[in-house]
């Protein structure tokens, strides 16, 4: 289960922050915090804002506190609540930016995610606080050079720029993207500096560039450098140091999608698939994944937790795959059937649900519906092999790290006799790679086994991973027929709905309602005038 | 990639053809089931020359399920709270698929011009709004001028 709290379930009950109507949250609070003073967690708005070592404490506290949660129904952790009330004003929230800044450390898997969803669920800032944060980090091509010394305190300012970026895309993004600012982050794009803070200043670059005329403005800039440096960093794709190979990820994904360069071929049009018949299924994948050309790596930059299927299915027999994690956050892999639903924004993916088992090695957990149970193996690191094996036949899946196995896992057949996909999903920042059996297993199982890549089929334009604006261009040439259903478009409108005769829907929308969406009377009879 | 359903591509296009007039509806470069919005401040209103940004997104069972919609500039409205999320019947129980992205936003903008401190999601300020309404005003605009306005 990803990390994700205010959203869904605040929506449904309708308030504000707890502040005083939840006794469970009180007595929640009570259990953790009985050895701390009282007012150290309190609620409600804060009035001013403590000084800047309490913020740190609270900050550090969350980060430590973030990866042994696991359920997304409890609330927040007493000092990630406090957080969001000392930035619910401005000074408050600026302290909190600093802080993060401050003392986040490079060495936490979790680092970058926690900054992203602490800022994601915090108030938004005002246009002036955000201002002020860009004038306190006093960005430039100088203090890109000069913050060589601090590369953890680089990284985080680069991913508080990307995740103001992105929540203030728009007018206000503009503004932060100062001349200064974008001095920063090229600056920062030498191959010189930490591949950490290369790698955020690119991601930082990418959300910029979700408007357009920021978008405009940096590759302008990146043409007029004598070499593109997004450029020459697309060469690290296949580099065997960890975080360098991400930056090359990352760097061919932006020149892709969207720095894109007049001399520069799309890597899907230059990508050799000849070889592989299972990959990612670029049409069974939560909205934001970013996959490879060869369709068999992928990476997550959103803070929503983002999921994927494989192409190719397992009905019967014994399957397996492996995985080489890239990044040591959480992901959670597994198997999945088609019943198995993304709910990315709500922080659900595989192994969240009665149809999906996933490995989660960050966490050290198995999850299945949504529950976890602890595994007694180290953190998975970089360069770790994850093997998914599925046993129809006996119908147990055995997770193995470095082929070290877990003990067998059951649980899903109970749901699922046949349709299973190798998946996974995401949190933020994270990364790894696919071995459907194009290349020979590093763990392979001592039992006979078949892989996807012997079994599974492509057609040529399944094997292409399409940027999405090329993607997106062909589906919006599509026209819509005149006749067609009013709520789908996509079948004709053929039944008349009685006794409010209203017209214009399909059978297939219409058998998904219980009321006529025109005037709101229940649906007594459908008659299909095509018959 | 994941298919995009026609009635998206329909009201996308006819979105950025016959636009609303006071509010402005883009879809994501990279998203096309997320919409940047902008809509502006109804005249006679407290909002009345503010710009306020929000977000849209269309879920996978869109037009089944409603859109989602936030705010994400600082609004002080009895109906709208401090993240933002809208307390309007149409994007819950009263939605209904022939609703469309369009109609959804007008009603945002028609909530601008009459708040309904009955029906309040911002306790503080709908309550405010309700014991003194010229006060509640005042916030309003100087919120409006604060969060909303360009300088």
């Amino acid at each position: 289960m990803g990390i994700c709290w205010c959203k869904e379930k605040h929506e449904e009950s309708e308030s504000y922050f707890p502040q005083s109507n939840n006794d469970n949250i009180d007595n929640a609070i009570q259990s953790i915090t009985s050895t701390v003073p009282s007012e150290y967690y309190l609620e409600g708005a804060e009035k001013g804002c403590p000084d800047s070592a309490t913020v740190d404490k609270l900050v550090l506290e969350t980060l430590g506190i973030i990866g042994t949660l696991v359920d997304n129904e409890q609330e927040p952790p007493p000092s990630m609540l406090r957080l969001h009330n000392i930035a619910d004003n401005e000074e408050g929230w600026i302290q909190v930016v600093k802080s993060m800044v401050n003392v986040i450390p490079m060495t936490d898997p979790l680092g970058p995610s926690v900054i992203t969803l602490l800022l994601d669920d915090c108030p938004l800032p005002s246009r002036e606080s955000v201002l002020k944060v860009a004038t306190m980090f006093n960005l430039s091509a100088q203090s890109a050079f000069a913050g060589r010394v601090n590369a953890p305190m680089q990284r985080n300012i680069c991913v508080v720029l990307g995740c103001i970026a992105e929540k203030l895309a728009g007018p206000s993004s503009l503004g932060i993207l100062s001349e200064s600012t974008l001095d920063y982050l090229i600056i920062n794009l030498k191959p010189d500096t930490d591949p950490h803070v290369i790698l955020f200043s690119l991601i930082a670059l990418e959300k910029f560039a979700q408007t357009s005329e920021n978008k405009a403005t940096i590759i302008r800039r990146l043409q007029n450098e004598l070499y593109c440096p997004v450029s020459k960093l697309e060469a690290w794709i296949n580099e065997e140091h960890f975080v360098k190979r991400q930056v090359g990820f990352c760097a061919q994904w932006a020149l892709d999608n969207l720095f894109t360069m007049e001399n520069r071929k799309f890597s899907y049009l230059t990508v050799n698939n000849a070889h592989i018949n299972a990959m990612l299924n670029t049409g069974d994948v939560s909205e934001y994944l970013k996959i490879s050309p060869d369709g068999l790596e992928a990476r997550c930059d959103a803070y929503s937790f983002e999921s994927v299927r494989c192409t190719a299915q397992a009905d019967s027999g014994v399957w397996y795959y492996e995985v080489l994690i890239i990044t040591p956050g959480v992901m959670q892999i597994g198997w999945a059937t088609k019943d198995s639903n993304f709910l990315n924004h709500e922080g659900y993916g595989i192994g969240d649900d009665k149809y999906s088992l996933a490995y989660d090695g960050c966490r050290k957990l198995v999850w299945y519906n949504a529950k976890s149970e602890p595994q007694p193996l180290p953190r998975w690191q970089p360069g770790d092999i994850l093997g998914c094996l599925l046993d129809i036949d006996s119908q147990q899946i055995i997770f193995s790290v470095n082929g070290h196995n877990l003990p067998p896992c059951t649980y899903v057949f109970a749901m699922a006799k046949s349709g299973f996909f190798a998946a996974a999903s995401f949190m933020s920042f994270q990364q790894c790679r696919f071995n459907f059996g194009a290349e020979p297993f590093k763990y392979p199982p001592a039992l006979i086994y078949s892989k996807f890549n012997d079994h599974g089929s492509l057609g040529p334009e399944n094997r292409k991973v399409m940027p999405r604006h090329i993607y997106l261009d062909q589906l919006r040439q599509q026209s819509v027929r005149e006749d067609s259903c009013t709520l789908c478009y996509d079948k004709k409108a053929s039944v008349r709905l009685i006794p409010c005769e209203h017209a214009g829907f399909c059978t297939s929308c219409v058998g998904q309602l219980s009321e006529c969406p025109m005037c709101r009377s229940s649906i007594h009879v459908v008659i299909d005038e095509n018959t | 990639m994941a298919a995009l359903p026609r009635r998206i591509i329909k009201e996308t296009q006819r979105l950025l053809q016959e636009p609303v007039p006071g509010i402005s509806a883009v879809p994501d470069d990279s998203n096309a089931r997320y919409f940047h919005v902008i809509v502006t401040g109804p005249e006679d209103s407290p909002f009345e020359g503010g710009l306020f940004k929000l977000e849209l997104f269309l879920p996978e069972d869109y037009p089944m399920s409603a859109p989602k919609v936030r705010f994400i500039t600082k609004i002080y409205h009895p109906n709208i709270d401090r993240l933002g999320r809208i307390c309007l019947d149409i994007l819950k129980d009263k939605w209904s698929p022939a609703l469309q992205i369009r109609t959804v936003l007008l009603s945002i903008q028609a909530l601008l011009s009459a708040p309904n401190p009955d029906d309040p999601l911002a306790n503080d300020v709908a309550e405010l709004w309700k014991v003194n309404e010229a006060e509640a005003i005042r916030n309003a605009k100087e919120w409006t001028r604060r969060y909303a306005m360009d300088n």
